[in-house]
């Protein structure tokens, strides 16, 4: 069993708290395939506006998280250009 | 007696007004619907007579190379891609100004389909809800297309022949659900002609099944069909080993494998079958199995009429055989949409969504949003009719 030891924690300002909130709301619903693999979490941490989104991914090796965190980065991309031009 | 008009739409407007967004294979669609409220809906089975009104329907399709199929991943980015720049189009298209106020629902395919690409459209789709405060609505692509197809032909109750590229399903209404009378064991028809025409090579654009139409049109030998093999079983049928063979001769074709007794004479090694020719008789010979198999099911229900809905639909050659028996067996018809309809679009997706949210089905919580490849036609319950 190998154990999730590589990680990386992304940390992604929006304009106001509120889209923050909506970010972290769209992407959490969906289950990850393999969670023995990798996981992620998305957090709101307490910052001076609260409008930062922070991403945590655990992951057993480098292929691993760099595939996770594309296919995130990709969603995050969609939901910006939603939030955008909506 | 079924009461469509349950739920109000909002700020007392006399409409409802529903945007679609459909993303399960390669063809990304935003469809944005009106229905007006009408007397007839508060009791009976009318939600085939919608009287709705399309506002806008736009559709961008992932065309690949010829020789070549769509992939999930690519699929999906292309989707990613020009989501939001449709739903952008189709709301200006629309005259809404105000999303917020003017759209009672979003409606967004759940499944079945390909992962990825479903689950690109669904983050917007999300995104959208939550930015608007509006409601969602998962919908079955399957069903969509049944509603779509019952509200343009306005056919009453006939059996449904579902044929695309994805599914091949021969389906009934009965007690509030769409029950699967017949189904492929193995591939759909589409992705048969699909993969025949990446043998062939031709152009996927716009579409692999309508240029193996158009080159089946030009077989100038069509009292002599090449023996394929004819595989219905009982309700179903299987289409994987006509693929297999219809491929093996098409490569002998182009190897100029002479031994071939079928292709070539075997005295002058002249050339008996053109592609055209294949194209042809494989047209006939999928599109006769799938006559029988519908038949099968009118037989069963004691039905008249064929709705045929799904891509595959616009094959004008499916309508005739399928119009032919309809008309030989109970003096039936046959009813059929146009490209805009047949083909995966977003319209539809609004067309069931919004039936499903006027029964008062809606997302309570955004896990049930998630999407799935695999979604069985009978599993919707089907509130909106008798």
């Amino acid at each position: 069993m190998r154990t999730l030891d590589y990680t990386l924690e992304i940390r992604i300002p929006f304009p106001e708290e509120r889209m923050a909130t909506i970010a972290q709301q769209v992407l959490s619903p969906d289950p990850i395939l393999k969670p023995e693999d990798f996981q992620v979490e998305y957090l709101k941490p307490a910052t001076q506006h609260n409008n930062v989104l922070l991403v945590k991914f655990q992951s057993i090796d480098e292929r691993v998280l760099r595939v996770g965190v594309s296919s995130v980065l990709d969603s995050i991309k969609t939901i910006l250009e939603t939030m955008d031009e909506l | 007696m079924v009461n469509l008009n349950t739920i109000k739409p909002k700020n007392n407007r006399n409409y409802y007004l529903a945007l679609g967004l459909e993303g399960s294979a390669n063809k990304l669609g935003v469809g944005i619907l009106k229905h007006p409220i009408l007397p007839s809906h508060e009791s009976g089975d009318n939600s085939h007579h919608c009287q709705a009104e399309i506002l806008s329907n736009i559709r961008d399709t992932y065309i690949t190379p010829p020789g070549e199929g769509f992939l999930p991943r690519d699929t999906a980015r292309h989707h990613r891609n020009w989501c939001v720049r449709l739903i952008k189009r189709a709301l200006e298209e629309a005259g809404i100004n105000d999303p917020r106020n003017d759209i009672d629902v979003i409606c967004f395919t759940k499944g079945p389909g390909m992962g990825a690409p479903l689950h690109s459209v669904v983050i917007a789709a999300r995104t959208c809800s939550l930015m608007w405060g509006v409601d969602l609505v998962g919908v079955n692509h399957c069903v969509g297309h049944i509603e779509m197809g019952r509200e343009i032909t306005q056919a009453i109750n006939p059996v449904v022949l579902y044929v695309s590229g994805g599914n091949t399903q021969v389906i009934a209404y009965s007690e509030n659900r769409y029950r699967i009378f017949g189904e492929t064991l193995d591939i759909a028809i589409g992705n048969c002609l699909d993969r025949f025409a990446r043998t062939l090579k031709i152009p996927n654009a716009p579409s692999p099944g309508y240029n193996i139409e158009q080159l089946a049109n030009k077989c100038k030998n069509k009292d002599q069909l090449v023996e394929l093999p004819y595989t219905v079983k009982g309700m179903d049928l299987s289409m994987s080993g006509i693929l297999a063979y219809i491929d093996s001769l098409a490569k002998d074709l182009f190897k100029g494998n002479k031994k071939n007794k079928i292709l070539f004479d075997q005295k002058t090694g002249e050339q008996k079958v053109t592609v055209e020719d294949l194209c042809y008789s494989l047209q006939e010979n999928l599109f006769a199995m799938l006559v029988e198999i519908t038949e099968r099911a009118m037989a069963h229900v004691n039905a008249s009429q064929v709705l045929i809905v799904g891509g595959v639909g616009c094959n004008v050659r499916l309508q005739e055989m399928m119009g032919q028996m309809c008309k030989d067996r109970a003096n039936g018809q046959v009813h059929a949409t146009d490209e805009r309809f047949c083909i995966d679009n977003g319209v539809m997706i609004a067309q069931a969504g919004l039936l499903q949210y006027r029964m008062g089905d809606v997302v309570k919580d955004l896990k049930e949003t998630v999407v799935t490849q695999k979604f069985r036609t009978d599993e919707v319950y089907v509130s909106w009719r008798e």
